[in-house]
C-alpha cells in the first residue's frame, strides 16, 4: 500500500504544483498586460478627439 | 478601444490578439471545467484508495492493493500520449496546412505540449512506482518504457526550440515540424507491447478486441479517473493557452519598445522616464501584413516635436512632417 500512496501523492502533487504555477503565471501576465494598457490609456486620450 | 472582455476569434492569424483577456463566457467555462476536474479527481482518489476492492486474482504474486494504481497511471498516460501530444500533432498539421494556417494552432500546440510533458513525467513516475514491487526494478529498458521516455525527450526538445528567439511565424513553422516528427513516436509507444516482448502488460481497455478485461466497480472507477484527468488536462490547456496569448501580446513588441525608449531618452522625450518607471510602454505596430489591435498597439504617445521615433508605430507621422 505504501507504493500506492506514494504514487498517488507524487502524481497529484506534480499536477497540483503545475496548476498553481499556471495560475501564478497567468496572474503575473494579467497584471503586466493591465499595466501596459493603463500606460497607453492617457496617450489614447490625448490623441483621440480633435487630433489628426 | 477594446475592453477586457473582448473575445479573441479562433483562427485569427495575427501575431498578437486584439485583447489577451478571455471573454466572460470563456472564464465561466474555464471555472466550470476546473471545479469539475477537481471534484472528479477527488472522487477518483476516494474510490481508488478506499472503496474499490484489492486485486484477489488467484495466483497473483504481487500485493493486491497495487492494482489501485490502475486508476491513475493509465489516466495520466492517456492524457499525455493521446490527448496532449495527439492534439499537438493535429494542431501542427493545421498550422502547416496553408488554408488553416494561424498562430492559434501554434499556441494551442505549445500549450498542449507543455501540459503533455507534465503528464508524461507523471506517467513515467507512477509507472516506475508500480514497476518496483511488480518487476523488482524501478526502471527497465523495456520497449514501452523506453519509447515513452523518448517521447518525453522529444517534446522537451520542442519546448526548448520554442525558446529560441525567432519571428512568431518562423518559430511556429519550426515547432510544427518538430511536433510532427516527435509524434511518430506515439503509435510506437501504443503498439510497443504488441510488437515486442515487454515487461509492461498489454492494453487492458484499448486492446485489439476493444473488450475491457476488468469489470465492476474497478471499471467504473477507472473510467471516472480517465474523465477526471481529461478534465484536468482541459483546464490546464485553457489556462496555458491564455498564458501564451498574453505572452505573445506583451512579448512581440518588447524589443521595439526598448529601442524606442532609448531613442526617446536620446532626444529628450519627457514621456520616456514615465514609461520606463511604469513598466512597458505600449507596443508599436510592426510593419507586418497582420491587422493591429486598435488600442495599445496603435495608439502610442504623440510623436515628438523633433520628429524622432515614437511609440506610435508605422501609423504615427512625426509632427514636423504634417
Amino acid at each position: 500500500m505504501n507504493y500506492v500512496v506514494a504514487g498517488y501523492t507524487i502524481v497529484l502533487s506534480i499536477l497540483f504544483l503545475y496548476a498553481v504555477q499556471l495560475v501564478w503565471r497567468r496572474r503575473r501576465l494579467t497584471r503586466a498586460v493591465e499595466r501596459v494598457r493603463a500606460a497607453s490609456a492617457p496617450d489614447r486620450a490625448d490623441r483621440s478627439p480633435g487630433r489628426p | 478601444m477594446t475592453t477586457n472582455t473582448e473575445v479573441v476569434p479562433i483562427g485569427q492569424s495575427t501575431a498578437a490578439p486584439r485583447s489577451p483577456f478571455p471573454s466572460p463566457r470563456a472564464r465561466r467555462v474555464e471555472r466550470t471545467v476546473g471545479i469539475t476536474a477537481a471534484v472528479g479527481t477527488a472522487l477518483t482518489v476516494w474510490l481508488g484508495l478506499w472503496i474499490t476492492p484489492p486485486d484477489t486474482t488467484k495466483g497473483n504474486t504481487v500485493p493486491g492493493d497495487l492494482v489501485r494504481l490502475v486508476y491513475i497511471h493509465p489516466g495520466v498516460a492517456w492524457v499525455a500520449l493521446y490527448l496532449a501530444f495527439g492534439l499537438a500533432a493535429a494542431s501542427s498539421v493545421l498550422y502547416l496546412w496553408p488554408r488553416t494556417r494561424s498562430l492559434f494552432w501554434d499556441r494551442l500546440a505549445a500549450a498542449a505540449v507543455e501540459v503533455g510533458v507534465v503528464f508524461n513525467v507523471c506517467t513515467l513516475i507512477s509507472g516506475s512506482i508500480w514497476g518496483r514491487p511488480t518487476w523488482g526494478v524501478w526502471w527497465a529498458w523495456d520497449a514501452r518504457l523506453t519509447s515513452t521516455a523518448v517521447l518525453l525527450v522529444l517534446f522537451l526538445g520542442y519546448l526548448a526550440l520554442r525558446r529560441v528567439p525567432a519571428e512568431p511565424e518562423v518559430r511556429a513553422k519550426r515547432c510544427a515540424f518538430v511536433a510532427l516528427f516527435a509524434s511518430v513516436d506515439i503509435p510506437i509507444v501504443h503498439f510497443s507491447v504488441l510488437w515486442w516482448n515487454t515487461l509492461h502488460q498489454g492494453a487492458t481497455v484499448l486492446n485489439p478486441n476493444l473488450s475491457p478485461t476488468i469489470h465492476g466497480s474497478m471499471a467504473w472507477t477507472l473510467l471516472l479517473g480517465f474523465v477526471a484527468l481529461t478534465l484536468v488536462f482541459a483546464w490546464m490547456l485553457l489556462v496555458r493557452y491564455r498564458i501564451g496569448v498574453m505572452e505573445d501580446w506583451l512579448g512581440s513588441g518588447e524589443m521595439d519598445v526598448a529601442l524606442t525608449e532609448r531613442r526617446a531618452e536620446g532626444v529628450g522625450d519627457p514621456g520616456a522616464p514615465d514609461r520606463a518607471a511604469g513598466g512597458r510602454a505600449p507596443r508599436p505596430v510592426a510593419p507586418s501584413p497582420s491587422p493591429a489591435p486598435p488600442d495599445a498597439r496603435t495608439d502610442g504617445p504623440a510623436p515628438t516635436a523633433a520628429g524622432g521615433p515614437t511609440d506610435g508605430g508605422v501609423g504615427a507621422v512625426p509632427e514636423a512632417a504634417r
